[in-house]
C-alpha cells in the first residue's frame, strides 16, 4: 500500500480516477497511521482526554435527563426525544471532529511557514489540511455512541422512509461540516488574526446540542438557515421522529451544496493570496 | 521597596492590558464564544419555565438571575491565563523568568489581574445588551451584606481557582503532555462548579459528597449567596470550606513549585 504512494505507474487496466482514489486513501491512511502512533505514544493524556470527553457527554446527559424528566416535556419533545437529540449532535460533532481534526492544527502551520512544505509536496493542499489525518480519540469514542444513538433510536420507532431521510441527512450534515472547516481553513490563511475559529465554530454547533426550537426568534432562524446547526443536527433527528418539514428538507441539501461551493470558492481564492511566512 | 515591587507587577498588568488590545478581534470572538454559550442555558432554561412556574424548587426568575450570574463569575473567577504556564515548563521558558527579579506567581497574578477586567468590563456590556434584548425577570438582591459576601465569596473563589488551576500546569514539570489533565479538570469543573444548573437539584446524597470538594465554591456558593437562599449557618460553613480549600491550594502550589523546579531540567532551551 505505501509503496503504491511513491509511484506514478498505475496497474494495467486501471483508470486515472481510480489511481488517483487509491492515491488519497494511501496518503490518509498512512498520516492516519502516523496519528495513532502519536496520540499513542502519550497514553496517559489518551485515557485523561478520553476521560474528559466521556465526563463532559454524561455531565450533559445527566443535566437533560433531569430537567426534561422533571418537566415532563421540553417544549412538545418527551425524555427519549430529547435525548436523541442530543445524541445526534454528538454523532454529527465526534464523527466530523474525528475526520476534520487537521484543521485545528492548520493555523500553527500558517505562522509558522510550514504550511509551504504541504504546498510542494504532490498531494492536494486542501485534502491535507482537511482530512489529513483521523483522530483516534474521537475514533474510540464513536462505537459506544452509534450503539446509544441505535438503543435510544428504536424507542422511537421510525418509519423506514424516516430512517433512510435521518441517514442522508447526516451525510448531508458532515458536507455542511465539511464547508465550514474549509472556510475556517481558508481564513486561516487571509488572516492570522483569530486562533480560534474553529472553537467558534465548535461554540455555534454546540447551540443545537438542545433542539434549536428552544431559541426564539431570530435566533432560531439564524441558526437554521443562516448559520445552520439547526440543519446539521436538529432537522435529522425531527426527521427521524418523523417531523417533515419539506422545503426545510429541500434546505438543507441545497445548503450544503451552496456552501460546499462557496467555501471552496473562498479557499482556492484564499490559496492564490497566500504569502509565506517563511519566505 | 513594597512600592516599588508593586510597580514591577503593575507595569506586568499594564503590559498584559496592551498585548490584548493588539488581538482586538481574537479577544472579540473570545467574547463571542461565552455569549454563546450563556444563550444555549439561557434558552434552554426558559424553555424549561414554559409549562411549569416552579422547577427544582425555583421561580424562572431565580434560575434565570442565577444562570446570568455565574455567568458574570465566571468571567472573572474562571478566566486564569495560567492555563499558559504548562508550556513555558515545557518548553524551556521558565527559564527566563527565573533569571528575573520577580516572582513567577506574582507575574501570573498580575498578567490574571489584566485579563480579569477585561473580561469584566466587556461581560458587563454583553450582560446588559442580553437584558436588553431578551428583558429576563431578573433579582436585584437588596439586602447590601449580601451582595457584600456575596464579592467577598467570589473574591476568595477567585485565589482558590488561580491556585488550582496553576497546580494543574505544574504538572508540566513531570508529564510532558499536561493537556490530558487540563483537558479532564476544565471538563468536569464547569459541571461541578455548577456552571450549568444549581447544584442543588442534585439528589441530596451527590450534592453534599460535592460541597465537600472545592468546586461548588467556585460558582455555586457565591451566586447562592447573593440569591439570598442560604441560611447564615449555611454561610459561615461555606466559607469556612472555601477558605480551607483555598489555604490548602495555596500550601499545594509553594510546595509543588519547590519540588518542581528541583526536577526542571529546562528542556527546549
Amino acid at each position: 500500500m505505501t509503496r503504491a504512494l511513491f509511484t506514478n505507474h498505475y496497474p494495467e487496466g486501471t483508470s486515472f480516477a481510480y489511481s488517483l482514489i487509491t492515491k488519497y486513501l494511501n496518503v490518509w491512511w498512512v498520516s492516519s497511521r502516523a496519528a495513532f502512533s502519536t496520540a499513542l505514544s502519550n497514553r496517559a493524556g489518551v485515557v485523561l482526554f478520553l476521560a474528559g470527553k466521556i465526563f463532559r457527554f454524561l455531565f450533559f446527559f445527566l443535566f437533560l435527563f433531569i430537567l426534561s424528566q422533571r418537566t415532563q416535556a421540553l417544549a412538545g419533545y418527551t425524555t427519549t426525544q430529547v435525548i436523541f437529540f442530543f445524541l445526534t449532535f454528538n454523532l454529527v460533532d465526534v464523527v466530523s471532529q474525528m475526520l476534520f481534526r487537521e484543521v485545528y492544527w492548520f493555523r500553527a502551520q500558517i505562522v509558522t511557514g510550514s504550511f509551504d512544505l504541504v504546498l510542494s509536496r504532490p498531494v492536494s493542499p486542501l485534502f491535507r489540511s482537511l482530512l489529513g489525518r483521523i483522530d483516534i480519540l474521537d475514533l474510540l469514542t464513536l462505537p459506544p455512541l452509534l450503539i446509544l444513538v441505535v438503543v435510544v433510536g428504536v424507542n422511537l420507532h421510525p418509519s423506514s422512509l424516516s430512517l433512510v431521510a435521518y441517514l442522508a441527512l447526516l451525510g448531508n450534515a458532515l458536507l455542511i461540516a465539511a464547508a465550514f472547516h474549509i472556510a475556517v481553513l481558508a481564513l486561516g490563511v487571509v488572516t492570522t488574526a483569530i486562533d480560534h475559529t474553529i472553537m467558534i465554530y465548535r461554540d455555534l454547533t454546540a447551540m443545537a446540542r438542545v433542539p434549536i426550537d428552544f431559541y426564539k426568534e431570530p435566533i432560531r432562524g439564524l441558526l437554521t438557515f443562516a448559520i445552520p446547526v439547526g440543519i446539521m443536527m436538529t432537522t435529522p433527528a425531527k426527521v427521524f421522529m418523523g417531523i417533515f418539514e419539506w422545503p426545510v428538507l429541500l434546505y438543507a441539501f441545497l445548503i450544503s451544496v451552496a456552501g460546499l461551493w462557496a467555501s471552496l470558492r473562498f479557499w482556492y481564492w484564499a490559496l492564490k493570496n497566500y504569502s509565506s511566512a517563511s519566505s | 521597596m513594597l512600592l516599588d515591587s508593586l510597580r514591577k507587577y503593575y507595569q506586568v498588568f499594564v503590559v498584559s492590558i496592551s498585548e490584548m488590545f493588539v488581538w482586538k478581534l481574537n479577544f472579540v470572538l473570545w467574547r463571542v464564544r461565552v455569549v454563546l454559550q450563556l444563550l444555549l442555558l439561557y434558552f434552554l432554561w426558559s424553555t424549561v419555565f414554559l409549562q411549569q412556574e416552579v422547577v427544582f424548587g425555583y421561580e424562572r426568575a431565580q434560575i434565570l438571575t442565577y444562570i446570568i450570574s455565574v455567568a458574570f463569575l465566571r468571567s472573572f473567577v474562571l478566566s486564569s491565563r495560567s492555563v499558559d504556564v504548562a508550556g513555558e515548563i515545557r518548553d524551556g521558558e521558565l527559564t527566563n523568568f527565573l533569571l528575573r527579579p520577580l516572582s513567577y506567581i506574582g507575574w501570573w497574578w498580575a498578567r490574571d489581574a489584566a485579563d480579569k477586567v477585561l473580561n469584566i468590563a466587556f461581560a458587563l456590556v454583553e450582560l446588559s445588551l442580553l437584558w436588553f434584548l431578551f428583558r429576563p425577570p431578573l433579582i436585584l438582591q437588596p439586602n447590601i451584606v449580601l451582595v457584600l459576601a456575596a464579592l467577598a465569596a467570589s473574591l476568595i473563589a477567585l485565589i482558590l481557582y488561580f491556585y488550582f488551576s496553576f497546580l494543574l500546569s505544574m504538572a508540566a514539570f513531570w508529564v510532558a503532555e499536561a493537556w490530558g489533565i487540563r483537558f479532564l479538570a476544565t471538563m468536569t469543573l464547569e459541571f461541578l462548579a455548577g456552571g450549568f444548573f444549581p447544584l442543588d437539584i442534585l439528589s441530596a446524597p451527590v450534592f453534599r459528597a460535592l460541597q465537600l470538594t472545592p468546586f461548588p465554591y467556585m460558582l455555586f456558593f457565591p451566586a447562592k449567596i447573593y440569591l439570598g437562599q442560604l441560611g447564615v449557618g449555611e454561610v459561615l460553613t461555606g466559607f469556612g470550606v472555601l477558605i480551607s480549600w483555598t489555604v490548602f491550594f495555596v500550601w499545594a502550589v509553594q510546595a509543588v513549585w519547590m519540588r518542581g523546579l528541583r526536577t526542571y531540567g529546562a528542556e527546549g532551551r
